[in-house]
């Protein structure tokens, strides 16, 4: 019994929790800067939009509506989440990583992209950005 | 006076449990009675908000399912994974459903028209920040039950593990608090 407890315990790896983690940060990053750069011209909302087609309700006019370029933001999400999820577990489902420091980082760069939703605080760092790439 | 545990007896489980489902029999009334508002749009809010409010609830009840996992106690992971799967399914539910009502948000004469032309803010700030912190609550909680059947039963005998995955369940019911708020906010001041 306490043989078997043991082996559990060195089979479990710390890797796949990382992995899971890390590819929810940069899903919802990739949410936080398709939309930043959508609300810079209407090209480049057009651009992101286009990624969202498929999505039904993605596209129309009138009383009705349409959920809009809201779909690009959340099918480029999608993708990076599930690809970037796939990669990091293959990479790291065999190593036992430190998850007292990683935790720290989780949650606090969680605040950091929230905060990145709150406009009044990420306007002007966007604007500052996207002038320093030439962007409108 | 002796202060030992308190323990229910039973006529104070009835209680408890009575009072719990009258609250939440009152608190499902609220998303249900969107489905008789005079509105072309009154089924996609009526399901929003059920959805929404049933993952807030579920939410809600498993951040104390997670206190336990936190502290290192032993807790009943094949239940807790159960309710996890649950709650991922409603988040999905509300994320789907958020979609479908955003439509006619957006629409010509819609909430977003009505906000912009009055409380510009309401809209720019409040919504744009909504609109996107509503969506981390289902990949979250799907990341968390994924975990938790990924490692299995032997999860418990690794503390940072169930630690990390009862983190996770309360950072996705603070979202779901932030989201549902505002979602309560605008659908007061506007109704589709």
């Amino acid at each position: 019994m306490q043989q078997q407890s043991e082996s559990n315990i060195q089979a479990l790896r710390s890797g796949p929790v990382v992995a899971a983690s890390l590819a929810l940060l940069l899903a919802f990053l990739t949410l936080m800067v398709s939309h930043h750069i959508s609300r810079l011209s209407p090209g480049l909302d057009k651009l992101v939009h286009s990624y969202g087609y498929w999505i039904p309700g993605s596209q129309g006019k009138g009383p009705d509506g349409s959920i809009g370029s809201y779909t690009g933001k959340e099918t480029l999400a999608i993708g990076v989440w599930l690809l970037s999820w796939l990669a990091f577990h293959l990479m790291w489902r065999k190593q036992d990583l430190d998850l007292a420091i990683w935790t720290r980082i989780f949650v606090i760069s969680l605040i950091v992209i929230t905060l990145g939703f709150f406009h009044p605080l990420s306007d002007p760092l966007v604007l500052l950005i996207a002038g320093f790439f030439g962007l409108p | 006076m002796s202060t030992g545990h308190y323990t229910h007896d039973n006529f104070g489980k009835i209680v408890i449990r009575a009072q719990v489902g009258i609250a939440l029999a009152l608190l499902l009334c609220l998303p249900l009675a969107n489905f008789w508002f005079p509105s072309a749009y009154s089924l996609k809010a009526g399901i929003h908000g059920l959805s929404a409010i049933l993952a807030l609830v579920v939410g809600t009840y498993l951040t104390h399912r997670a206190l336990p996992l936190i502290k290192g106690m032993h807790v009943n992971l094949e239940s807790l994974r159960r309710w996890l799967l649950v709650a991922t399914l409603l988040n999905l539910a509300g994320a789907i459903s958020g979609n479908w009502i955003y439509m006619r948000y957006r629409g010509q004469d819609g909430p977003r028209d009505w906000i912009l032309e009055r409380v510009p803010a309401i809209h720019n700030v409040l919504m744009e920040f909504k609109e996107f912190v509503s969506l981390f609550p289902f990949p979250l909680m799907l990341s968390a039950t994924a975990l938790l059947y990924y490692y299995g039963l032997p999860m418990q005998t690794r503390r940072d593990l169930c630690r990390f995955v009862g983190i996770t369940i309360l950072v996705s019911w603070s979202f779901l608090m932030l989201g549902f708020v505002v979602g309560l906010v605008l659908a007061k001041l506007r109704f589709v």
